[in-house]
């Protein structure tokens, strides 16, 4: 069991909880989407995993260790990699030095890093190929993908990705589900959470509906397939 | 003395020098306060009050302990770094963890404050005297027609150095990087483990330190008193603006450009008037090339 | 104010100002008002009147100021420049051209609006920083300007400027500091009404507008510039007729930093920041108590302004409501 989640209670005010009692668990090596409508409190809980946020009941668990009163800046070295909404690359930083901030938490450690760097530009050989260039003049794809595999440095165990597919071209959406299906394959455990209903369900191996900072519906993708139009009508 | 004398090449390259001089400084300066500014979008106030303090650290250590002058603007650098760190983590930290986007005014306001108190307490404790030393370096050389003392060509040419080593600092070393990343994106660093909040104090107080650095550098021409960093502060701020805001190169250029300007100004009309064609330039600029002189991307504009 | 009030306020068609007036509040008011007018009358003491008169036009002065940076977001760093330019403005008008100091008043008022409406036209888009440069430069050039310019201002010598004449048969004679104070009671008063229904109207709210969020202000069709522009003069114009009253009351200017530059600047804003910005009124209050103090020690010398400076890093970090925050305890 890796990221488990019970009844966490948060918000930015006090008054106003956006999640209430939330529970919710990733499992090891599984893609696990996190579908609702606006305003659910998708993205909230995913800021309150990674620490931005805390919160005010509830527990969060990653293999085991309480990440409660963990900040963002600890997560990765819990084995948590996470993918903010929108763009996040260093603009003005080449790739090279994008994907060193990548390895941050390994310090001085050549070794690692540099192991981590022959790993990813034989997964990603376009960003060996650019890796002077500014991060802030490659596509939009490229970029996704820098983001993606900066992620991935330090080996994490379990990667949260917020919105992944959100600003991009129709064509790139279907690279980053791919992306993400070979992330799969590399036996990551995954949490998603997405917009993109119907592209999120042809990865997904286990899925959650919020609604309103609550957990409405949940299932095995067969389980949940069949029932989705009625529970995306429900929505509106 | 004809107008035609003044116009001497000679008379007209030794203000040049002695503006480029005066530049060095203002470039020092306006380094820190755009590195503060870029990162985190902090307006530093009390910036002068650190060159200030640099100065009374070098004025203590060269030439009350007599030790070499080198010790001296290691030590106001490493005063000024402790110190920068200290106001950041006790004054400005408080304000930033405040949510909400005022904050920034606020932190202006205080550093107005802290600028205040600084500013006093060195009259308290030191009183108005004015404690320097006639020159740090002696001697002169002969470039081409004109004698330069060495003691301007040592603000030079550490001055040079510094800013260089600024430049290695900032895109090689791991430090350096995490001040970039976190300047463009700070939410992103941290997910990358950056601890953002010990990059904030890291760069005030590097800061700080280059404010410092350029007080006790600059003993020998600004003697050490209390209010001796307010005019450096005001121009370095019309460099930053100038130069583009978090610009450092930008920053550096104009600082130079400032220090030539005052020296011609000065030299020709009433020191005053460097106020208003100062100001007249940054409405020019401001007007014509909004992000600053030397930015042709889109800068921040508070 | 109690939400209750304010959810009052806001069912009734009652203008607001008189569904505040509950009774208590009405006694409250009165006591205030009767503390201002009669404390100098009955101490006749000449020290006491002073204290006094410097303590309301400081105030008055920090809510002019907080009227810009309270309400629109907009620093003025130069501030003190402006007050030099109005009561030289005053006392110059006087000296060389024999107008009035009653007139004078108004003169310097327009000076000043004029000088807001210039700034704030080169200063067109800037706020923060560049604002607070711009403005500095100005009022370091409006002091430079009189520093040299002796054969016109007197210069670093200073300058001894005339008491008001005697109007409607009131002796405006100096060392009759207990007229000086009701006519800037006067004065005051009719500053404080016009701030007070001035951003209480839809020019308020355009100001609150401006402070919050530059781009989502002009994103809803609201010019920045333009409501820049009336906030810089109109409190220009203000800061003008009371720097003629600081002229002819004085009796004595001259262009130092101490007088009309940024130290002097810091103490207004200091004023206006312990008083709790956006509230007008709360700069009066702090204006006695801190002016208060300050005559009462008035040998503290440069420890004076550590004070001031501390005390507006506090008020930052502590207090950001200023001694309005306090205001639910006492009012």
């Amino acid at each position: 069991m890796a990221l488990e989640i019970q009844g966490v209670t948060a918000g930015y005010t006090k008054e106003v909880p956006i999640l209430q009692g939330i529970d919710l668990t990733a499992s090891d090596g599984l893609v696990t989407v996190i579908i609702g409508p606006n305003g659910a409190g998708k993205s909230t809980l995913l800021k309150v995993i990674y620490g931005y946020l805390r919160a005010s009941e509830g527990e969060i668990r990653h293999d085991g260790v309480s990440l409660r009163d963990q900040q963002p800046k600890d997560m990765l070295r819990h084995g948590i990699a996470y993918l903010i909404q929108g763009h996040s690359v260093f603009p003005k930083m080449s790739v090279e030095e994008n994907l060193e901030l990548g390895a941050w938490i390994l310090r001085n450690d050549r070794k690692a890093v540099a192991s981590a760097f022959e790993e990813v530009y034989e997964r990603y050989p376009r960003l060996k190929e650019k890796r002077r260039m500014l991060a802030g003049v490659l596509s939009g794809g490229e970029q996704r993908m820098l983001e993606i595999a900066r992620l991935t440095m330090t080996g994490p165990k379990t990667l949260l990705l917020d919105e992944p597919s959100v600003g991009l071209m129709p064509k790139l959406v279907d690279t980053v589900y791919q992306e993400i299906a070979r992330l799969k394959e590399q036996r990551y455990t995954i949490l998603i959470v997405d917009q993109n209903v119907r592209k999120a369900m042809q990865i997904a191996d286990y899925i959650y509906v919020l609604k309103l900072g609550r957990n409405s519906h949940e299932g095995p993708r067969e389980d949940i397939q069949p029932r989705i139009e009625a529970i995306i009508r429900e929505w509106i | 003395m004809g107008i035609s004398v003044l116009l001497e090449p000679i008379i007209l390259a030794e203000i040049m020098l002695q503006g480029l001089v005066r530049g060095s400084m203002y470039a020092l300066m306006a380094c820190g306060l755009s590195l503060i500014f870029g990162l985190m979008g902090v307006k530093n106030f009390s910036h002068g009050e650190f060159f200030m303090l640099g100065a009374y650290v070098m004025f203590f250590v060269a030439v009350f302990m007599d030790a070499p002058f080198i010790l001296g603007i290691g030590a106001a650098a490493a005063v000024l770094f402790v110190f920068g760190v200290l106001v950041e983590r006790t004054l400005i930290a408080n304000l930033r963890r405040r949510a909400g986007r005022d904050w920034l005014l606020d932190a202006f306001v205080l550093t107005i404050g802290l600028m205040i108190v600084l500013q006093n307490l060195a009259l308290l404790t030191f009183g108005s005297t004015r404690r320097g030393v006639p020159q740090l370096v002696s001697g002169m050389t002969e470039i081409g027609p004109i004698f330069v003392t060495n003691e301007r060509l040592m603000i030079l040419g550490a001055s040079a150095l510094i800013v260089t080593m600024l430049g290695l600092f900032i895109r090689y070393t791991r430090m350096g990087k995490a001040i970039r990343a976190t300047g463009q994106d700070p939410e992103a660093a941290q997910t990358l483990g950056i601890d953002v909040n010990r990059v904030y104090t890291y760069t005030f107080g590097l800061g700080a330190a280059l404010a410092g650095i350029a007080g006790a550098l600059l003993i020998g021409i600004f003697p050490a008193y209390p209010t001796v960093g307010f005019h450096p502060v005001i121009k370095s701020i019309a460099a930053v603006i100038l130069g583009g805001l978090g610009n450092v190169p930008g920053a550096i250029a104009a600082g130079l450009l400032l220090g030539v300007i005052e020296a011609y100004t000065t030299f020709f009309l009433a020191s005053g008037w460097q106020h208003v064609i100062t100001a007249g330039l940054i409405v020019l600029v401001l007007i014509f090339r909004p992000y600053g002189l030397f930015s042709s991307a889109k800068g921040d504009r508070p | 104010m109690t939400a209750e009030t304010e959810r009052r306020s806001k069912s009734t068609a009652r203008p607001r100002f008189l569904s505040e007036l509950t009774p208590w509040r009405t006694v409250k008011i009165a006591i205030v008002l009767g503390l201002l007018v009669f404390v100098p009358y009955f101490s006749d003491s000449a020290f006491i009147t002073t204290v006094f008169i410097s303590a309301v036009m400081f105030g008055l002065f920090a809510a002019i100021y907080d009227l810009m940076i309270g309400y629109a977001g907009l620093i003025n760093f130069g501030y003190a420049g402006f007050i030099a330019a109005g009561a030289y403005t005053s006392a110059l008008a006087w000296l060389h051209f024999g107008v009035s100091p009653w007139l004078g008043l108004l003169l310097a008022g327009f000076v000043c609006a004029l000088l807001g409406f210039l700034t704030g036209l080169v200063s067109l888009r800037l706020r923060g920083l560049y604002l607070a440069l711009m403005t500095f430069f100005i009022g370091e050039a409006i002091r430079f300007t009189i520093s040299n310019t002796p054969d016109v201002t007197r210069g670093m010598l200073g300058l001894s400027v005339a008491p008001f004449p005697d109007i409607f048969g009131i002796d405006f004679s100096r060392g009759n500091h207990l007229n000086y104070y009701y006519l800037l009671l006067v004065i005051g008063a009719a500053i404080m009404t016009f701030m007070t229904v001035l951003v209480r109207s839809k020019y308020g709210l355009a100001f609150k507008a401006l402070r919050e969020d530059q781009l989502a202000t002009e994103s809803l069709g609201i010019s920045t510039t333009r409501y820049k522009l009336i906030n810089f003069t109109l409190a220009s114009f203000l800061t003008g007729i009371v720097a003629g009253f600081y002229a002819h009351y004085l009796g004595i200017l001259s262009p130092t930093p101490q007088e009309f530059g940024v130290p002097r600047t810091v103490e207004i804003l200091t004023i206006t920041y312990v008083g709790g910005r956006g509230t007008l009124w709360g700069s009066l209050f702090s204006g006695f108590l801190l002016i208060g103090f300050q005559e009462y020690f008035r040998a503290l010398g440069a420890w004076r302004l550590v004070m001031f400076g501390a005390l507006l890093i506090f008020v930052m970090l502590y207090a950001r409501r200023g001694l309005a925050g306090l205001k639910k305890y006492v009012w």
